[in-house]
């Protein structure tokens, strides 16, 4: 997992560049495990649709950092790391503990005049169950200002004032943690309840009943005084993006919680800034100025340079560089390389609007192909007259939408006019990145990438990591597979600097619909070799489906060349099939062999905003045993992408990407090779175009 | 499980610098402290950066005689909301529509002073069915007038309103130091479904929208625009 860059100054922004502060209605909120409810306990309510939260609590001795995504507008989920400290104050042993769990819960019902919100909720679902628990709650509103909670909870939450086991006795925990569903609802269940009330839009007061006796706590570590059932709390609501809580709990402790809480469907900025586009040329009426529609100047020599300078020089301002010119008498082809702007359709409507001004009137198409790695993505052609009649006519996004066609790329014209300036062509950066590997834990460092294009889908490229600070230790891997992930802390003691990859890439479309890939070299900071890669998506279509085969051999932990330390080669390959479910929902799945030789599937779901946030989750089961993976019984995790730009509002195409596993093992493992296909070029298909395909007038 | 004191300074240093290279990617941070820095600059001004200066010390006609050497058209233009005025020039003109540019890059487009978009200010009009001047001096016209607005998740959105007129009556205004009579003409909107409500105010010289106040977006709120120069 690794991220280019700067999660604090992306928040600090976040919450300062907010101008228009009207107070989110609060649907529900956090509590201190991030989860909707009380305090402690949980309530019967759902965030806002799409709601995203960073949570910290501070329980006595104990942590509690949480990441939480209302997923769909019932469904949320959230991820966990826990740290209990003085864990060795009544048993010997290790100081520190520290446990990472996983959340689902779903709304049953929503809220109505009559009926409360219920939700059925599933804590530490698959870990070793330090924090597992069941629970349904139900939470009515009165009047304005005041929501009562009352719930019943199984596991943790059914240790204190229980009232029987409804649904038989709860059986010991299975160590491997796979979910643990023989568990679920099985045991003592106890009630909890609460109340809130609201003082004001910024504070609120909050009083509850737990069922949760602490027994880890209290009874078998000694790190928590138990002596009453009743929390009380104060929560202070600085902004929508901002929440704080104090809390008397247990009647012996003090806890504090900070939330960050934000909405990937607004802005910060309320809208994309950056400077508004060119107007579109108006071309004279043809009547007027017949002379002015002559197609004579295609036999111009000089035309295609010129052409082609003025092209560059207005697309320049948006970040745009061109690929390749191509024209007739009434047709352009331009092919752009698009370097900044977040959005294909206004990368297309910028293009549109340059080519209006810089092509003789006698043109009357404009066939646009953004080209990604070399490659064309797709071709989208407008025509010049509807561009100019809908530049200021109502709903101008929708009726220009049904005139443009998209499709597939197809070749460059051959007698197109390439870019000489533009291969080789060299770019280098260095940036801060920050490389979490847990919420809090992690390091951060310095990487200097450099890009080199050889020719049209041609990259040679690179990258050198030198780590600045860290607070991950060294650990042993006591995995009994192959150690083709395991020994992570080993890459990053002993690799400093280390050389992350160093490949010789070659992008190509071998027919209509179909893209490939083949890289070569230090694929990744573990393994290197040869990777291949086949994707079969037609532009208009929901469902594309690509084949991946890799051969590689495990590098030395030291970041340099060499192969001696690991004495591990294998051949990996897989099959995939991608669907757009529509709404931003995209499934994936591959099925094939992973790195430690094991054989198997993986799935994964992602809610993919049309500003570019992305939120979604995977899970892997193979043919190595839950005993074989180690504590997590199989691959699964979470993975994050916040786009810079939702926070910033200026003309990037960069982001912070997160990806958080409960538990690593080398069960499942995949090649981490840079730009797989098919996120590279579904962006300018009409599924990545349409959503927000109102920006090609911005 | 804290975070050492070096790997903080560390990511607040990593933060402050940026980064750097030919890739041509902004640093977003400095990029963003530069864009706050100049709002709050010209919001003491009183005025949007790099526009015409106006002293405060010069007359109206003064400063009018400064804006007409130019010989182009003049639009005022101020949101008491972001605090900002400013003296803008055309950037376009296609028959009757004509956009109006500010130097630092956004613009405001109306149809025959109508406002149908904006570009550059964040919540922005996308497009707009917006009434003619004609359907404006008609007293008790009954219109159907759409906003189209991209919302925070970029996907476009839409709000409707019904909308009636009506002659508030004859009224001399000042605008930059010369007077105009105009009649005063008030657009009331309610939103069909949903709930909401606005008014736009029009100040119509013979056919000529002199000046205006007109409701942008969610975010943005009224803008006063005033013709200063013909």
């Amino acid at each position: 997992m690794q991220s280019s860059s700067r999660l604090l100054a992306l928040l600090a922004l976040g919450t300062a560049l907010v101008s228009v502060p009207a107070l989110a209605e609060m649907s529900g909120t956090l509590n201190l495990n991030g989860a909707t409810g009380l305090i402690d306990m949980p309530s019967g309510e759902a965030q806002k649709d799409a709601t995203f939260s960073f949570s910290t609590s501070l329980i006595g001795q104990i942590t509690r950092s949480t990441i939480s995504f209302q997923f769909s507008e019932r469904l949320s989920g959230s991820f966990r790391f826990q740290t209990w400290r003085d864990w060795d104050a009544l048993i010997p042993g290790d100081s520190e503990e520290s446990d990472r769990s996983i959340d689902l819960r779903y709304q049953v019902l929503k809220e109505g005049r009559i009926t409360p919100a219920l939700t059925i909720g599933l804590q530490d679902l698959t870990a070793q169950g330090l924090f597992a628990s069941e629970y349904v709650a139900a939470t009515k509103t009165f009047g304005d200002k005041v929501k009562v909670t009352a719930g019943l909870g199984w596991g943790r939450l059914g240790t204190d004032g229980g009232i029987g086991s409804p649904f038989g006795s709860r059986p010991p925990v299975d160590p491997t943690g796979t979910p643990n569903a023989d568990q679920w609802f099985r045991g003592e269940a106890a009630p909890f309840a609460g109340v809130e009330y609201k003082v004001n839009d910024n504070w609120t007061l909050k009083a509850e009943y737990s069922s949760d006796a602490y027994v880890l706590e209290d009874a078998e570590r000694g790190l928590i005084e138990r002596d009453s059932p009743f929390n009380f709390g104060v929560e202070y609501q600085r902004s929508p993006y901002m929440r704080f809580g104090a809390y008397s709990l247990y009647g012996s402790e003090f806890a504090l919680a900070f939330h960050i809480i934000l909405d990937p469907k607004s802005r910060a900025t309320g809208g994309i800034v950056g400077k508004a586009p060119v107007p579109v040329k108006a071309r004279p009426a043809r009547g007027a100025d017949p002379e002015a529609y002559d197609g004579g100047w295609v036999t111009q020599p000089e035309a295609g340079p010129i052409l082609r300078q003025n092209l560059a020089k207005r697309l320049a301002a948006d970040g745009i560089a061109i690929e390749n010119l191509a024209y007739t008498a009434d047709t352009v082809q331009v092919r752009i390389r698009n370097g900044r702007i977040d959005a294909g359709s206004q990368a297309v409507g910028r293009t549109a609007r340059a080519l209006s001004h810089v092509m003789p009137a006698s043109v009357e198409v404009f066939e646009i192909v953004p080209v990604v790695n070399g490659i064309g993505a797709s071709k989208v052609t407008i025509r010049r007259s509807d561009l100019e009649a809908l530049e200021y006519t109502a709903d101008n996004a929708t009726l220009l939408r049904e005139r443009v066609t998209v499709t597939d790329a197809g070749p460059a014209p051959a007698w197109s006019l390439g870019d000489e300036e533009l291969y080789p062509k060299f770019r280098w950066s260095l940036r801060p990145v920050v490389r979490l590997s847990e919420p809090m834990e992690g390091d951060v460092g310095l990487r200097l990438s450099s890009t080199y294009d050889i020719a049209p889908g041609w990259v040679l490229s690179g990258s050198i990591y030198k780590e600045l600070a860290s607070n991950r230790d060294l650990s042993t891997s006591s995995s009994v597979l192959p150690h083709v992930r395991t020994d992570g802390s080993r890459y990053t003691e002993f690799g400093d600097p280390a050389l992350e990859r160093l490949t010789l890439a070659w992008f190509a479309r071998p027919g209509e619909n179909l893209y490939s890939r083949v890289s070569v070299g230090y694929l990744e900071r573990m393994h290197a070799g040869v990777s291949g890669e086949l994707l079969w998506k037609p532009v208009d279509s929901q469902l594309a489906l690509g084949a991946e085969l890799n051969y590689t051999k495990q590098r030395d932990t030291d970041g340099g060349l060499g192969f001696d330390e690991y004495d591990y080669d294998i051949m990996t390959g897989y099959v995939s099939a991608y669907y757009d479910f529509g709404n931003g929902y995209l499934g994936q799945l591959d099925v094939g062999k992973y790195l430690a030789g094991d054989v198997g599937a993986t799935v994964s779901v992602d809610r993919v905003f049309a500003n570019g946030w992305r939120v979604g989750a995977f899970a892997t089961v193979t043919d190595a045993s839950a005993e074989e993976f180690g504590e997590g019984g199989f691959d699964k995790g979470v993975r994050i992408t916040i786009p810079f730009n939702w926070a910033l509002g200026t003309d990037t195409r960069r982001g912070f990407d997160l990806n958080f596993r409960p538990s690593g093992g080398d069960g499942g493992a995949r090649l981490n090779v840079d730009d797989r296909l098919y996120q590279s070029i579904r962006e300018y298909h009409t599924d990545g175009l349409d959503p927000d395909w109102g920006r090609v007038w911005r | 499980m804290t975070l050492p004191k070096s790997l903080i300074a560390g990511l607040v240093a990593l933060a402050l610098v940026g980064a750097c290279g030919n890739d041509r990617a902004p640093n977003p941070v400095l990029a963003a402290v530069g864009a706050a820095a100049k709002t709050s600059v010209s919001k003491m001004k009183g005025q949007k950066a790099g526009t015409a200066p106006a002293t405060k010390a010069a007359s109206p006609e003064e400063l009018r005689a400064e804006l007409a050497q130019a010989g182009k058209p003049v639009l005022l233009v101020s949101s008491k909301a972001l605090g900002q005025t400013g003296f803008l020039m055309v950037s376009d003109a296609k028959g009757g529509v004509l956009t109006w540019a500010t130097p630092d890059g956004a613009t405001f487009t109306q149809r025959d002073g109508v406002l149908i978009q904006t570009r550059g200010l964040g919540a922005d009009l996308m497009s707009a069915q917006a009434p003619s001047v004609s359907q404006l001096m008609q007293a008790g016209a009954r219109y159907q007038r759409v906003y189209f607005f991209l919302g925070g998740d970029d996907q476009g959105t839409r709000r409707t309103y019904d909308c009636a007129t009506s002659v508030v009556g004859p009224e001399n205004i000042d605008v930059l130091g010369r007077a105009h009579a105009t009649i005063h003409v008030t657009e009331t909107c309610a939103r069909s479904t949903g709930g909401g409500k606005l008014t736009n105010e029009f100040w119509i010289e013979g056919s000529m929208i002199r000046q205006s106040r007109q409701w942008v977006s969610a975010g943005i709120g009224f803008i006063d625009f005033a013709r200063v120069i013909d």
